[in-house]
């Protein structure tokens, strides 16, 4: 035994950042000649990827190495970081009939690209109203049989679920699939070329006509699914201002575990580990300091804003934008200038 | 101005009993139907199947059934009976509940058809001079306007309102007429190899296998750390406009210029 003793737990470096983020020392890998050419066509929401997005882009990464081929992402309307998302080559899309929702212009703008490089597969994030019906109206009009909900990639071989769910089909990878969230892991192992290829605007050709998102109750969409939750701890009362600054920016209302205990709000509404745990795009706090388990229920918040008095909170560690404010009066004024705003004062 | 409506109703299957049922997704198309006319209701498959007497019975006069073998494509059959006479708005179910519920045959009917598309109708608002304004049900509970013209092929969403019940003696009044249809053999799905669904295991948070136990421990367990702007002791009209600058950038909200125009548009 040697005289002095380590301890291991100084040795240990603490990971910063919960989400595996591709370290910015990744290894560079290029394909000069693939053997084929995999498309995927992210939905590109927000104009950003999203994580079934990145889900699919790990399934192309699959096929085109299983091929020895190249990923080439068809970027419609949208920019990201495509080479660490694991693109070889990289077409883009732009024009102006990419604003709105416009599937059929995009089903054309991918038909011309695979007419033009001929890929093996085509990839589309299966999401009812974007990729997975982009993905089916480009195979209905080549004639190509998709293959639809693909839960695993082996190979070559794909498996997809269908029969309502009851049956997994093994079979062949077909030229056009639309894959399921967590069919695949993200690339985050290496980096790679993204070199743009080919850049292409399209006319429209759509006749459907986008009217827009249509507002909708807040209250009516459950918890687990809001959007944007406005929420309030013990501290805030009365609770008038709350539910105004919520119906004034078109939020879903939340509460932390006091203030559903203490019967300001509805136990349906609370957030946490023992209420309802939720991913919105963004979280507003107000007065919560931040227990364990009520950061458990925000986990997957991607923003989240916090007003408090205390600088030292959990929450307010957590959060992107951080108040040190009464919460009563930043409520009401917010409230307020929301109102104000959506009168077009 | 009466509409002509055809419906695509398939054999569904309770996922715990596997017995046959109308399918989730048909039965709120055919609600949506008979709120807009009396509909074509229209079925490939088994003419003697019980589960069409839960369709009839919600107010239907009869039911067209294309004979088909359960193992043969049904779309050809569908697309030569509605070229016959092709419908004003044809609307289906997002996905089948039986066979290989790729949810393409509305697509590859529209397709051959020549008709527009539009998938996961929540409501249809109103149809009128040979376009319909329909509501797409989105993620999250968001509804999206379109209009789209007629001819069309909808498919309904499950946020769609629920189908009123079925009703034992209208079941027993209505007709099943009966087609012969050719559909070919499907060859392809032979080749496939079929086995019961295995549920995968939902990810973690963390997919970096190369990390130690302790890091993969961490990222599960830590707290995410935000980007960490801080506002000390402002006025609260001052934190008030801040967190709306935020909610602006982030495009939580929409700035009012936009809203305003939105707001004019019919």
């Amino acid at each position: 035994m040697s005289p002095v003793r380590r301890d291991p737990r100084t040795e240990r470096k603490r990971s910063r950042s919960w989400t595996a983020e591709p370290a910015a020392e990744a290894p560079l890998k290029t394909i000069d000649d693939p053997a084929c050419l995999v498309f995927a066509v992210p939905d590109l929401t927000d104009d950003k990827l999203s994580s079934h997005d990145r889900d699919m882009l790990g399934a192309a990464r699959l096929l085109a190495d299983a091929q020895s081929g190249a990923v080439v992402v068809v970027a419609i309307a949208g920019e990201d970081d495509f080479a660490a998302a694991g693109a070889d080559r990289l077409i883009e899309v732009g024009g102006d009939a990419f604003t709105g929702y416009c599937p059929e212009a995009r089903a054309t703008v991918v038909i011309a690209a695979m007419a033009q490089f001929s890929p093996r597969h085509v990839l589309f994030p299966d999401t009812p109203t974007e990729g997975g019906h982009v993905g089916r109206l480009v195979a209905a009009r080549l004639g190509e049989r998709a293959a639809g909900n693909v839960q695993h990639i082996d190979g070559t071989a794909i498996e997809r679920r269908g029969a309502g769910g009851s049956l997994d089909y093994v079979m062949a990878a077909p030229r056009v699939l639309l894959v399921a969230p967590e069919a695949a892991a993200p690339v985050s192992s290496a980096r790679f070329e993204a070199r743009v290829i080919a850049e292409t605007s399209a006319e429209g050709d759509h006749r459907l006509i986008d009217g827009g998102l249509q507002p909708i109750d807040p209250h009516a969409v459950p918890l687990a699914e809001a959007d944007f939750i406005v929420a309030g701890g013990s501290v805030v009362s009365p609770w008038d201002a709350c539910p105004g600054a919520a119906a004034a920016g078109g939020a879903t209302e939340g509460a932390s575990r006091v203030a559903c205990d203490g019967g300001a709000m509805a136990r349906d509404r609370q957030v946490g580990a023992s209420g309802t745990l939720v991913d919105p795009r963004c979280y507003l706090a107000f007065g919560i300091s931040g227990a364990a388990q009520h950061l458990q229920g925000i986990q997957r918040c991607q923003r989240v804003v916090a007003v408090n008095t205390d600088r030292h909170a959990a929450m307010v560690k957590r959060a992107d934008l951080a108040v040190i404010a009464d919460a009563q009066d930043v409520m009401a004024a917010l409230a307020d200038l929301m109102e104000d705003m959506r009168r077009g004062d | 101005m009466a509409i002509d409506v055809a419906v695509l109703l398939s054999a569904g299957r309770h996922p715990v009993s596997g017995r046959g049922r109308r399918a989730p997704g048909d039965h709120r198309a055919l609600e949506m139907a008979l709120g807009l006319s009396l509909p074509r209701a229209i079925h490939a498959g088994d003419p003697s199947a019980p589960m069409l007497g839960d369709y009839l019975g919600m107010g239907l006069d009869g039911v067209t059934v294309l004979d088909v073998p359960s193992d043969a494509d049904p779309v050809p059959a569908f697309i030569s009976y509605l070229e016959a006479a092709p419908p004003d708005l044809l609307l289906a179910g997002c996905r089948a509940e039986n066979g290989e519920d790729s949810a393409m045959v509305p697509y590859i009917i529209a397709e051959a058809l020549g008709f527009a598309m539009v998938p996961a109708v929540a409501e249809i608002v109103s149809i009128d001079d040979g376009s319909a304004r329909l509501l797409q049900a989105l993620p999250r509970g968001q509804r999206r306007a379109i209009t789209a013209p007629l001819p069309l092929v909808a498919t309904v969403d499950r946020a769609a309102p629920p189908p009123r019940q079925s009703a034992f003696a209208k079941a027993r009044r209505g007709r099943i007429d009966i087609i012969d249809a050719v559909a070919p053999t499907d060859i392809d799905r032979a080749a496939w190899q079929v086995r019961p669904a295995r549920q995968r295991p939902r990810r973690l948070g963390t997919q970096v296998s190369r990390l130690s136990a302790a890091e993969r421990l961490s990222a599960l367990t830590d707290v995410p750390a935000g980007t960490g702007r801080q506002l000390v002791e402002p006025t609260p009209g001052e934190a008030a406009q801040a967190i709306y600058d935020y909610l602006i950038e982030q495009r939580i909200l929409t700035p009012p210029a936009k809203a305003k125009t939105k707001d004019q548009s019919p």
